[in-house]
């Protein structure tokens, strides 16, 4: 293809010219692969934190329970929905909850927190209270064991082993109740919130403790796919809400997220659009450096019968060569950097949402089939659309005009 | 047969004070086969007159008729089409496409005009040939001589079987022999083929090949002189 060829070789009449727009255009993509996997890591690694570390990915919660907490709003008997979760093929586990207000008082001083009945065993598979133990050991079922973060601990002046009482209201009644507890473990998430504010003790002590035996506050589901938690969860569990039991996804339990989320969408939206800048800019200088370079040229070939049409599609593919050119160079750079840190972890520091720890301090960017598609595909598309100003004035060139400047 | 007809042909530049009337009231016919050279001193007209019967300006009064076709009022790809198929052209200088090679610049009105490689392969080393640059196709047009460059412009003009050659000062930028060599090699083709050629020249020795002679001054026509 003679016209195929013309093109190619024009491209590389300036080499030198050709490769600094094709570097500043392989640059922006690069950069636009490594963003986009940058941020769909931070959005991983943020959704993974609220879901992971303590909320799960939804929660079933009587009506009004999530309100203001009141321990009077709680599931006497969670059989039937304990039917249901499992028959729910889409679930990967689920643990059980009680949790209340109440005193956590030491020999020596005592302070207000939220006290959670768990499941262990269960909780294990929902939740990161295990992995968060720094000293001691994870609850093993005996009745008087009590898990507290370090914060708390310290402002208590207690240690391993050191007695806890316990003070709520009893969920009928209303009055006052204790129970006294050994610190079995103690645990740091990192978040204020949670090393400050909650202890945990075994699902039985608290309905114990609070007079509900055999009644639960909360259900912490986690699915096999976490795009199910995006779902409307309530269409399958409608009949559940019908005995005035809600359920909602981490999307519900925490809407400040799902805003940064949006926000992390706007994050690619506006690197593309600076990137568009940045390569109509560079496109259009270099294809119109390289055009006036050639009036002479062009008003020959147009005086021996090249159509305007001819010319403009000259430009465009020259401006197609370019792109790809550009896009090859970009994809691999871009891949490469994105696939490293995808592995190592780009160090983040410590950092903190809506009271909860990042991962463990390093942002993995994420690789996925789209950047290599449509990431390049918009480049390309992006060099073309611009190459059209450029083409149309090519092929605007008059051959008289042209043919009487250069002699 | 005619080739080229035009009638009261005028073509004006600028306005009020600094209005040029490059080419005032110019009518004249060319036969097939004629070998004609247009004279006349800078600024006589040459290039306008050139350029108007070669469909790249249009006149703003009076008609030419190339081949039977009026061009004066064609437009766009007409236009261009119409060029491309009937009127071959060489210019003073830098004719190639410099990217490309002698035979792929020869090949490349054959590619606009439409005709498949392996043909357009054979008429170019067919035309190399005639030209006289046999074995230099594949070469770039900084890799040839001035000479050479015009050769190769000469036949990229022919090879498109044009009606007509228009060439204008095809010698300014060679030497004297050489600029002769090419006149000859031209001449050639007007004798060989029946091609018909329009040039244009300041150069003596040249003009003096032509078979006629049209002698421009300030727009109009001065002579016309049958040799
Ligand atoms: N585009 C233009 N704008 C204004 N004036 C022009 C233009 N083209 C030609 N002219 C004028 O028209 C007249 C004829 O010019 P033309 O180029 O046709 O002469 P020429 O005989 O080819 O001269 P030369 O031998 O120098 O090439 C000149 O006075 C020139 O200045
Ligand atoms: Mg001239």
């Amino acid at each position: 293809m003679l016209y195929i060829e013309l093109a190619w070789r024009n491209l590389f009449r300036n080499t030198r010219r050709t490769l600094l727009t094709c570097l500043l255009i392989s640059t922006g993509l690069a950069v636009l692969i490594f963003a986009d996997g940058a941020i769909r890591g931070m959005e991983k690694l943020m959704i993974g934190s609220v879901t992971k570390t303590l909320q799960g990915e939804a929660q079933i919660n009587r009506l009004g329970f999530r309100d203001n907490f009141d321990v009077d709003l709680y599931i006497e008997n969670p059989t039937t929905i304990l039917g249901k979760l499992t028959e729910d093929e889409r679930l990967s586990a689920y643990s059980l909850r009680v949790l209340s207000g109440g005193m956590i008082g030491s020999a020596y001083n005592s302070a207000g927190g939220v006290i959670y009945g768990i499941n262990p065993e269960q909780e294990k598979e929902v939740s990161r209270i295990r992995d968060a133990i720094s000293e001691g050991n994870y609850l093993s079922g005996k009745s008087r064991e009590l898990l507290i973060g370090t914060t708390l601990a310290d402002l208590l002046e207690v240690k391993l082993g050191d007695r806890i009482v316990l003070t709520a209201a009893n969920v009928d009644t209303n009055e006052l109740t204790q129970d006294l507890f050994r610190i079995s473990g103690i645990f740091e998430f990192g978040a204020r919130e949670f090393d400050e504010g909650f202890v945990f003790v075994n699902l039985s002590a608290a309905q114990k403790l609070l007079g509900m035996e055999g009644g639960i506050h909360q259900i912490v589901l986690q699915f096999k796919d976490p795009k199910t938690s995006r779902d409307n969860l309530s269409l399958s569990y409608q009949d559940l809400e019908d005995k005035e039991i809600e359920i909602t996804g981490w999307l519900g339990l925490q809407p400040s997220i799902g805003a940064m989320l949006e926000y992390t969408n706007l994050g690619t939206a506006i690197i593309g659009g600076i990137l568009f800048i940045l390569i109509s800019l560079g496109v259009i200088n270099s294809l119109f450096m390289s055009i006036y370079e050639r009036i002479y040229e062009f008003g020959v070939i147009r005086a021996i019968g090249t159509s305007r049409f001819e010319i403009i599609s000259l430009v465009l593919v020259e401006a197609f060569f370019l792109g790809l050119l550009s896009a090859f160079l970009g994809l691999i750079v871009g891949l490469l950097f994105s696939y490293y840190y995808s592995i190592n972890g780009l160090p983040l520091g410590e950092m903190e949402v809506s009271g909860i720890m990042l991962g463990n301090g390093n942002l993995y960017t994420e690789l996925a089939p789209y950047q290599v598609i449509f990431l390049p595909l918009y480049v390309i598309l992006l060099t073309l659309i611009t190459a059209i100003y450029p083409a149309f004035f090519a092929s605007r060139i008059v051959p008289t005009r042209a043919l009487q400047r250069a002699l | 047969m005619k080739v080229i007809e035009t009638s009261n042909l005028s073509k004006h530049f600028g306005l009020g004070e600094t209005r040029v009337s490059a080419v005032k009231n110019v009518s004249f016919e060319i036969e097939e086969g004629e070998f004609t050279a247009i004279i006349g001193p800078s600024g006589s007209g040459k290039t306008t007159l050139l350029h108007l019967i070669g469909g790249l300006d249009s006149p703003d009064e009076g008609d030419i008729t190339l081949s039977g076709e009026k061009i004066a009022h064609m437009k766009g790809n007409q236009l261009s089409d119409f060029r491309r198929d009937h009127i071959g052209f060489i210019f003073q200088a830098y004719n190639l496409i410099p990217v490309l090679s002698a035979a792929e610049n020869i090949e490349y009105i054959m590619m606009l005009q439409g005709i498949k490689k392996p043909e357009r392969r054979r008429k170019v080393e067919e035309i190399l040939e005639t030209v006289g640059l046999t074995g230099l196709g594949d070469r770039r047009p900084a890799m040839l001589s001035g000479g050479q460059q015009q050769r190769v412009a000469v036949a990229r003009a022919m090879v498109s079987k044009p009606d007509i050659i228009l060439a204008d000062e095809p010698t300014a930028n060679l030497d004297s022999k050489t600029g002769m060599k090419l006149l000859e090699v031209m001449k050639e083709l007007n004798r060989e083929f029946k091609l018909t050629f329009v040039f244009s020249t300041h150069d003596e020795k040249i003009m003096n090949m032509a078979t006629r002679l049209i002698h421009l001054r300030d727009g109009s026509i001065e002579r016309d002189e049958q040799k």
